[in-house]
């Protein structure tokens, strides 16, 4: 019965948080990426600018990074970033249109950092330890 | 003088500053290897009708007077230093003066950044950050309805209350047990055009009304993974009416003391809302020299709106407002003006269900009904009209809106 449970359910994994391998940090608390995702904290510790890149608030990904990793529902992500982009009080993250855009782009800017499903398939980033 | 020479003249700051701000765009956006540039807008377009009141137009008729298009860029200059404005144009009858605007144009400069501590100061023109949803007061979709509450978001101030000319400093303090703090601090002017002024105080207003140094500060809180957050806000404004020889009114000093709280829970499905206000509201002279009013206004919503599913959102919302806490009813305004301002000029409430249907992530359509009770909140409130506002009225509002 179990056997038949396991072969029927889709593969799901984990969601992992990375960063360009400039930003100076091996492990992240809930609370920072909390943080970081509501553009409250805009720089890494070592003064680099952080640059934030998301999917769709749509993108199953997203939603289960919102959900599960921020404990946020991506509404409450979307109002911040509506508030902020037409107030001019702030900017938004930078979306993408899909997991491998946002790969590459973390890989390439500065002070990057993105979500992703499967880190078994990238290299060349880092890999954030998430404390509670 | 043509037509056109005179449009000129009305928007003439509106359209130099859409112009730079276009020119600016275009001339940023050849540099893409940065990406420092952020171009934003919307355009929204609806129907509302009004039954019993002047809140959109005189002759009750169906009105597509419900339009609202903005275009905003931000642009980075350097890690601290980033540039931002934002045009927009408005049409919403009798509830405002028509018309295109700065909504804001600044500088934001990243003063102090630390994983805990984020410090920005801005100068320029800025958009009122203190109330629930007076930064995005013009903003259709991030609004919760078309009509916000008119207690606090008075239509007919929208021009004086939406944001100022001068500073403002953002602090935020995250901490990992007691959760997340805003304060806000801001202190400016909005110039206020004849246009504006005819808006709230009549046609018959031949002088100029001149908006003093205003104070406002605000604090918020979210407490660590909490779905709510509390805020309150502080605002200390005051105006000057400069009469001329042959006026309606004579010179007049005005005050303004307001306070709001507010609190909001956001969950997966329920969302509830909340926002009272108190505000002081001295008047002397205007009406005539000696003229002294000195009222303690009070009022307050609360809002649920359940989102359906992904697409669909229902909301309802009450609304009370008093323009005189001691004179809940209206009897004493009635009695001073000796009957000529019916007892319904003193209180609003507004009983309000609607919904908000989501398209796509950047195509959503809200409709509404408002069941509306008194008269406090109709342009022009210092010139009551009791012909055309009854104390009963309804209105009903949709529009569509598209962002990017």
């Amino acid at each position: 019965m179990l056997f038949v449970m396991l072969i029927g359910s889709p593969v799901t994994h984990a969601i992992d948080v990375i960063t360009n391998i400039t930003a100076d940090t091996a492990s992240i608390t809930t609370a920072q990426l909390r943080r970081i995702y509501s553009m409250r904290q805009v720089k890494w510790a070592n003064g680099v600018p952080i640059t934030v890149y998301v999917l769709s608030s749509n993108n199953i990904i997203h939603q289960k990074f919102c959900k599960e990793t921020l404990r946020l529902f991506p509404y409450q992500l979307d109002r911040i970033w509506n508030k902020l982009t037409f107030s001019g009080m702030g900017i938004a993250p930078t979306p993408v249109n899909n997991i491998e855009e946002l790969i590459k782009a973390v890989k390439s800017t500065t002070g990057a950092i993105g979500y992703i499903e499967n880190i078994n398939e990238v290299s060349d980033v880092n890999v954030l330890k998430i404390d509670e | 003088m043509s037509m056109y020479s005179k449009l000129m003249n009305k928007y003439r700051h509106a359209f130099i500053c859409l112009s730079a701000l276009l020119t600016f765009s275009v001339h940023a956006s050849d540099d893409k290897s940065a990406n420092p540039l952020k171009i934003h807008g919307f355009v929204a377009q609806g129907v509302i009708d009004v039954d019993g009141s002047n809140f959109v137009n005189d002759d009750g008729e169906l009105s597509t007077k419900l339009t609202e298009i903005g275009l905003n860029t931000s642009y980075q200059l350097s890690d601290d230093f980033r540039f931002a404005a934002q045009a927009v144009y408005l049409n919403g009858g009798n509830r405002y003066n028509e018309g295109l605007r700065v909504d804001y144009f600044l500088m934001d400069w990243d003063a102090y950044s630390s994983e805990e501590w984020q410090a920005n100061v801005f100068l320029g023109r800025f958009k009122n950050i203190h109330w629930l949803h007076s930064s995005t007061w013009d903003i259709p979709f991030t609004r919760p309805s078309i009509i916000l509450p008119q207690g606090v978001y008075f239509d007919g101030f929208r021009d004086i209350s939406v944001g100022g000319d001068g500073g403002a400093i953002k602090l935020t303090y995250n901490n990992d047990h007691y959760g997340e703090f805003d304060f806000n601090l801001s202190r400016g002017k909005s110039t206020i055009s004849s246009d504006d002024a005819e808006v709230f105080i009549s046609e018959f207003a031949q002088g100029d009304i001149k908006h003093e140094l205003d104070t406002q500060a605000s604090i918020y809180w979210r407490p660590m993974f909490s779905q709510w957050r509390f805020g309150l806000s502080l605002l200390d404004s005051e105006f000057n009416y400069d009469g001329e020889a042959i006026d309606a009114f004579v010179d007049g000093h005005f005050e303004l003391q307001l306070y709001t709280v507010n609190a909001v829970y956001e969950g997966e499905n329920w969302e509830f809302t909340t926002e009272f206000l108190q505000s002081r509201f001295l008047n002397e002279g205007f009406y005539a020299p000696q003229f002294h009013q000195d009222n303690i206004a009070q009022g307050g919503s609360f809002q649920t709106r359940y989102k359906v599913n992904q697409e669909l959102t229902m909301l309802l919302r009450y609304e009370k407002f008093y323009s005189n806490k001691d004179d809940k009813k209206g009897h004493q305004l009635e009695e001073r003006s000796f009957g000529t301002v019916p007892n319904y000029f003193g209180f609003q409430n507004d009983a309000m269900l609607g919904f908000s249907y989501k398209f796509s992530n950047n195509l959503q359509i809200n409709a509404e009904h408002h069941w509306m009770k008194g008269a406090a909140r109709l342009n022009p409130i210092v010139l009551p009209n009791p012909q055309v506002n009854k104390e009963h009225w309804k209105v009903w509002a949709i529009q569509l809106m598209y962002w990017f």
